[in-house]
């Protein structure tokens, strides 16, 4: 069928290459090029750098306040019952925002770039991507949290003391409001990745997660609609409130047990995840 | 190897490849042209998996593209030299796609050699030229050292020097019995670079082959003749069922005779001739004339906007 008309065949590939070892494609793989994306980029340092310092310095206010709180006669009824872990993980809500964008940017900034075509021609069954940049998700979480809360522990310690509010590291209630509060940020992270898989535009995906993670309990806690206070239950911070705060907390609509909380944020990590998976193979990228 | 059966893809109502079967040899270029529109990006992504065809399939190497266990390994694309997130560097984009495969950072550092980006590997690609990115983009087809490499406008941007030195890369790498399947816009240059051609225009394949079997089927091996007896020539050849025609006064323009034969019967009749040229259509022409009812985007003459046309 063809005449070659060959000019000078430069011959461009070393043979060797090809001899060496083989190299194939391997979901540990994928994992490492998910992780090398992650890394290489400086917006991801100075997301996790940024939510570790916001969550220090949450905390670092809200326990230069206790003694304002103390000298209220309305409040110190509030600060007999506080756990020491709660004002360590205080900034939880601030971190839920950046880790929430992190998780969106994971996936929507491939969506903007362009990059996840180089991604799904490298990785063409697509769902092992979506997988590793979970696990990954996860593991970063998980991590950025730990350092915000040693860093968090570290700085409140003096004025905790104040107080006696020390959390004991021997006590079960520490260990819970700080397991809590990882298992939260993890569930925002896997939430907003779900959710830009699905609108894969940024914008749109940050206004939506941000919506439902922040905007809507405030919005709607002004409604004193029962159906509308039963809502404001399920969504996520208030939910999140069943097995973070370690005290009494004053909740409005459904008082939701440890457990229902732990489900409720789970299936908001979940649904969206498992709805992307099944969108992202028919697509078209 | 590159095999298409009826392969379509409707966005809505717009159908924008319609039905195209056609076989991409190994061990030969095969460029790929056709108007802004015409289907040659969307038949490209269909190949590479990223969009699925509304009907039809197309295979390489004999599996479709995901169903290869190392796609990498198997088939390199260049479909768009933007697919590179700009607040990576050039060798960073070129690890996570090679982490993927397990391909080693020393090949890494090849490809990067190869396609002389090493100045300019640890830079972030946000600040790269667009000749810089499709170095980039070549690169990381090169990467898995696949037995099929598809292209899509590789020189768009690169300086003349750039698109000699891709010319030779694709030529080389047909003359290693790799399948190398390109697009182009640059007429001139595909005509030195590939072996053979599949035009497509409207999402239809208007033609296929050799170069120059497209470019004679198009045009036909025309003759030029100059005489001062032009007109009595002329009756010859068409009683001879030739066609002719006249551009201007004693010139003619004669189809369907060799420059032998007219010689011939100028010869036989003693008429004398100032000129007789064999005319050869250039590729750019024949692809002009086997376009022109498909294009889809015409530029208006007063505007160039629409030449970029949608180009994904």
């Amino acid at each position: 069928m063809t005449t070659l008309t060959t000019t000078a065949p430069a011959v461009t590939t070393p043979p060797a290459s090809r001899a060496g070892a083989p190299a194939h494609s391997t979901f540990a793989g994928v994992m490492r090029g998910e992780w090398i994306k992650l890394l290489s980029l400086r917006s991801t340092w100075w997301t996790l750098a940024v939510t570790a310092l916001l969550m220090a310095l949450i905390s670092l206010a809200a326990a230069s306040s206790l003694g304002a709180m103390a000298d209220d006669p309305v409040m110190a009824p509030a600060l007999a019952e506080m756990h020491g872990a709660e004002v360590i993980s205080g900034g939880f809500q601030i971190a839920m925002l950046t880790i929430a964008m992190l998780g969106a940017l994971f996936i929507t900034g491939e969506y903007s770039t362009g990059m996840i075509r180089s991604t799904f021609a490298a990785v063409p069954t697509r769902l092992p991507v979506l997988a590793a940049k979970a696990i990954a998700l996860v593991v970063l979480t998980t991590a950025v949290t730990l350092v915000g809360a040693v860093l968090a522990y570290v700085v409140t310690m003096p004025a905790l003391a104040e107080y006696d509010l020390v959390p004991p590291l021997d006590d079960p209630g520490t260990w819970r409001v700080l397991a809590g509060t990882v298992y939260f940020l993890v569930a925002a992270a896997l939430f907003s990745l779900g959710i830009g898989t699905l609108l894969r535009s940024t914008a749109a995906t940050v206004t939506l997660a941000l919506t439902v993670l922040l905007v809507l309990p405030g919005l709607l806690s002004f409604i004193s609609l029962d159906w509308v206070e039963t809502i404001v239950s399920y969504l996520p911070l208030p939910a999140s409130s069943a097995f973070i705060a370690a005290g009494g907390t004053s909740v409005r609509g459904v008082a939701l047990s440890a457990q229902e909380g732990l489900v409720t944020i789970a299936a908001y990590a979940v649904v969206p995840l498992v709805a992307a998976a099944v969108t992202l193979r028919r697509r078209d990228a | 190897m590159i095999e298409a059966h009826e392969l379509t893809k409707r966005y809505g109502d717009k159908t924008a490849v319609d039905t195209i079967s056609f076989t991409i040899p190994p061990g030969s270029v095969t460029g790929f042209l056709g108007p802004n529109g015409a289907g040659k990006s969307t038949t490209m992504r269909m190949i590479m998996g990223l969009d699925r065809p509304t009907a039809g399939t197309v295979t390489v190497n004999g599996k479709p593209y995901d169903h290869h266990r190392s796609p990498l390994r198997e088939v390199g694309a260049l479909l768009d030299a933007k697919a590179v997130h700009p607040g990576r560097s050039a060798r960073s984009h070129l690890r996570t796609m090679a982490a993927t495969h397990n391909i080693k950072a020393s090949r890494v550092d090849e490809v990067i050699d190869m396609t002389g980006l090493h100045k300019v590997a640890n830079k972030r690609v946000g600040g790269f030229s667009l000749g810089m990115g499709q170095r980039l983009g070549i690169a990381a087809a090169l990467l898995g050292d696949p037995r099929t490499l598809i292209l899509d406008e590789p020189v768009n941007g690169l300086d003349p020097e750039g698109v000699q030195w891709v010319r030779q890369l694709v030529r080389g790498l047909a003359a290693e019995g790799r399948t190398v399947f390109l697009s182009s816009h640059l007429m001139s240059e595909m005509a030195q670079t590939a072996d053979q051609l599949l035009v497509i225009g409207r999402g239809r394949i208007i033609t296929a082959g050799p170069v120059q079997d497209v470019i004679d089927s198009v045009s036909g091996a025309g003759v030029r003749v100059r005489s001062p007896r032009a007109t009595e020539l002329a009756a010859l050849l068409t009683a001879d069922g030739a066609t002719v025609s006249s551009p201007e006064p004693s010139t003619l323009e004669v189809r369907g005779a060799t420059a032998n034969h007219v010689g011939e019967l100028a010869f036989a009749h003693g008429l004398l001739l100032h000129e007789l040229s064999p005319r050869r259509a250039s590729l750019e022409e024949a692809y002009m004339s086997l376009t022109q009812d498909a294009v889809e985007y015409r530029s208006e003459p007063t505007s160039t906007a629409s030449q970029k046309g949608q180009n994904r």
